[in-house]
């Protein structure tokens, strides 16, 4: 898997010193552990949520041991929820981060007993982290998607038991299945039912075995991401699912892909092929201004202000898909000349705080 | 073939008067009304007449027929009747405002030939033809050569024999690649090398050829939606990427459809960099410079805003207006017009100022 090979290398960079050094984290190489940036807007100290980051749980590793799957776990590495990390969002002026699964491999996964432990150990394991750092992190409950039944016997689980704020859909679609497809409605009206909070990211499935993706610039991730993103979002639209699920709330990492920078055309073909947009009943716009959100990964000012014009304040939060080494701390948010203070509290912080019905107070 | 399936389909709902507007933003598609029938709109911004140019026309030449005939690409040789340049088209940028198109083939179906002769065959008909459009109605259109991208060496010929014999003002690129080749590959050198040489401009259109992925199937035509702009996406960064922007930069590219969704969202071209420079080993610029200096794109965003982003990311002299004629997308003159966060010297840019000054046309309008 792309994203996982990715991710390797990354931590072989880091291994050999590279990876850290070229983020200055001096504390990774023996030296003091960074003091904990507060962040602040005029004189109000603001709480900063990172609504994605990813880990890995180690006790994946001893219920896929002897099944295909065993290469899939990762037991080591900053995908593993510790010091390192804690460390890392202190020196960013993180305060909270909400939790994701690293990678989608296990909905390849066609035993339903297998697949029902992966995300069970996954699950319990993210519970324990925020157990142990309860004002550092948020968890989200990872599901089975290959199984729409499980899945939402997953959320549930994720919410109910385990106290989990909303739940990951960690890509567009599982193997050939569509998640539009109308053997998810159990799964949709489930999320609905809950009033969870979904987010999504891609899986990295795009652009795997395209010759067209190769070469320089890492494209099956740096294109092949937001395109799954983007592929996602345009099915949960032209078929219906919004407005067939009125109440479901979804994130979409990386921008939300391609989509809320590019939404025009998404209308423009109804009125060029109106026969495809049947199951469409809303404008585009409206679909991003109540129930899709995406992060602010866009990495440019002018990007951002588009992002907020077209989807309102309201619908973006703050992100830095750590461990991955993006360009992307609070100061993006806080030095955007368009935004006056209020917005650059909502989408560092105010959005999830209402959103999740989290305390607006910091530890620190 | 699908598009001119479309293009019957979506005529036939428009004259029913199908009503479809509910589903619609209260942006510039609401703006985008039916032309008024009868008559050429003369288009003026604060009192002064404007020529609309439309960089984004397509044609076929009915000729082609005669040349692929008795081949295996003998069924792709037959234009659609609204491809081949008559009155019909002219009565449809009449009604628009459009006073001149300019005119690249539909398709990239002669990207497949194997046999040098056919391909060198079918695109010196086209050319031709072309070339034949444009003398007929002088003051309205404006060719570009279309080349065999596959054989390098023919297409670079072609474009030369296209601008220098024919009088054609640039070249389309009529698909993001070939099924096994990137158009960055030092074999297309010889190509980029000549583009840069003439100093022409290029115009690029996705082939169609990115949308057989299983999740584009269903409701939303995203074959087209999404394959369209992605294949764009896939072109251009290759050509950042690979660096053969910055070994020709010279070369001119304007990419259909808003060129993709880079110029939309191009920060991610530069963020993948910090996050794995090795992947980055032959860009050389910050990917902005690209947008604005060789990249170019056209207006087919369709919101007002995404217009906006386009120039602050790009600059107004990168954006020029295009239909995608004889394709029936809400485009019209009216779009640029309304848009409430351009100012009038903007519009004008984009309704045609920077083409004429880029391709070296007249101001006037012919009436």
């Amino acid at each position: 898997m792309r994203n996982r090979r990715d991710f390797v290398k990354a931590l072989a960079a880091a291994t050999a010193g590279g990876f850290v050094a070229q983020r200055g984290f001096a504390w990774a190489q023996g030296g003091p552990a960074p003091k904990r940036r507060e962040v602040f807007i005029g004189r109000k100290r603001i709480k900063v949520i990172d609504s994605h980051a990813h880990l890995n749980i180690a006790e994946v590793a001893n219920v896929v041991k002897g099944t295909p799957f065993e290469r899939q776990a990762t037991t080591t590495g900053d995908g593993i929820i510790g010091p390192a990390r804690i460390a890392w969002m202190d020196r960013d002026g993180v305060d909270v981060a909400m939790l994701t699964q690293q990678g989608a491999f296990w909905y390849a996964v066609q035993d339903r007993g297998l697949a029902r432990d992966i995300v069970k150990a996954q699950n319990e394991g993210t519970a324990a982290v925020v157990a142990k750092y309860p004002d550092r992190f948020i968890g989200m409950a990872s599901m089975p998607l290959q199984f729409p039944d499980l899945a939402a016997e997953a959320l549930e689980d994720g919410v109910k038991r385990l106290g989990f704020k909303g739940a990951g859909i960690s890509a567009g679609w599982a193997g050939a299945k569509n998640l539009t497809d109308p053997e998810y409605d159990v799964f949709w009206s489930k999320a609905q039912e809950l009033g969870t909070f979904l987010f999504m990211h891609p899986g990295g499935t795009n652009g795997n075995g395209d010759p067209h993706y190769g070469g320089r610039g890492a494209l099956p991730n740096t294109i092949g991401n937001p395109l799954e993103t983007t592929i996602f979002f345009s099915r949960l639209i032209y078929e219906g699912t919004l407005d067939k699920f009125p109440g479901l709330k979804i994130c979409g990492a990386h921008g939300g892909g391609y989509l809320p920078s590019y939404m025009g055309r998404t209308d423009a073909q109804c009125r060029r092929q109106d026969d495809v947009c049947t199951g469409k009943k809303r404008p585009v716009e409206e679909y991003f201004k109540t129930q899709l959100m995406a992060d602010i990964m866009v990495f440019r000012e002018e990007g951002l202000r588009h992002l907020v014009a077209e989807m309102g304040t309201g619908q973006l939060v703050y992100g830095t898909d750590m461990p991955f080494g993006w360009p992307v701390t609070p100061d993006f948010i806080l030095n955007a000349k368009f935004l006056n203070d209020g917005q650059k509290e909502q989408i560092l912080g105010g959005n999830l705080i209402k959103l999740l019905k989290l305390a607006p107070a910091t530890t620190a | 073939m699908q598009n001119r399936r479309e293009f019957v389909k979506s005529i036939a709902a428009a004259a029913a008067g199908v009503g479809i507007a509910g589903r619609f933003a209260y942006d510039v598609l609401a703006q985008a009304g039916q032309p008024a029938a009868g008559g050429r709109r003369q288009i003026s911004i604060a009192g002064k007449r404007i020529k609309v140019i439309d960089a984004h026309a397509h044609l076929s030449i009915r000729a082609v027929a005669d040349v692929v005939k008795g081949t295996p690409f003998e069924r792709n040789g037959n234009g659609a009747p609204n491809q081949i340049i008559g009155p019909d088209r002219i009565k449809a940028m009449d009604a628009l405002g459009i006073d001149m198109a300019v005119l690249t083939q539909q398709g990239a179906w002669w990207y497949g030939v194997t046999d040098r002769d056919l391909a060198r065959s079918i695109v010196k008909t086209m050319n031709e033809g072309t070339a034949a459009v444009v003398k007929q109605y002088p003051d309205r259109f404006v060719g570009m050569a279309a080349f065999p991208i596959q054989f390098p060496d023919l297409a670079a010929e072609a474009l030369e024999d296209g601008v220098k014999r024919l009088g054609l003002k640039g070249g389309g690129i009529s698909a993001g690649f070939l099924p096994d080749k990137e158009f960055s590959a030092p074999e297309f050198d010889v190509f980029w090398a000549k583009a840069q040489e003439l100093g022409t401009l290029l115009f690029m259109h996705p082939g169609g050829d990115t949308g057989a992925e299983a999740h584009l199937r269903g409701k939303g035509n995203l074959g087209n939606t999404v394959g369209n702009p992605l294949e764009t996406t896939i072109f251009l960064s290759h050509l950042i990427y690979d660096g053969t922007l910055d070994k020709f930069p010279g070369v001119k590219i304007c990419c259909a459809h808003a060129g993709g969704y880079l110029p939309s969202y191009m920060g991610r071209t530069d963020g993948a960099c910090v996050r794995q420079p090795d992947a980055c080993s032959s860009k050389k610029r910050p990917v902005d410079e690209y947008f604005k200096t060789q990249i170019m794109a056209d207006s087919m965003i369709f919101r007002d805003d995404g217009l906006r982003h386009m120039v602050s990311e790009m600059g107004i002299g990168q954006i020029v207006y295009g239909t995608d004629m004889p394709f029936p997308w809400p485009v019209n003159p009216d779009t640029i017009l309304n848009n409430r966060l351009l100012n009038n010297a903007e519009k004008e840019a984009i309704l045609g100022g920077n083409l004429i000054k880029l391709l070296k046309l007249t101001s006037a309008s012919t009436n």
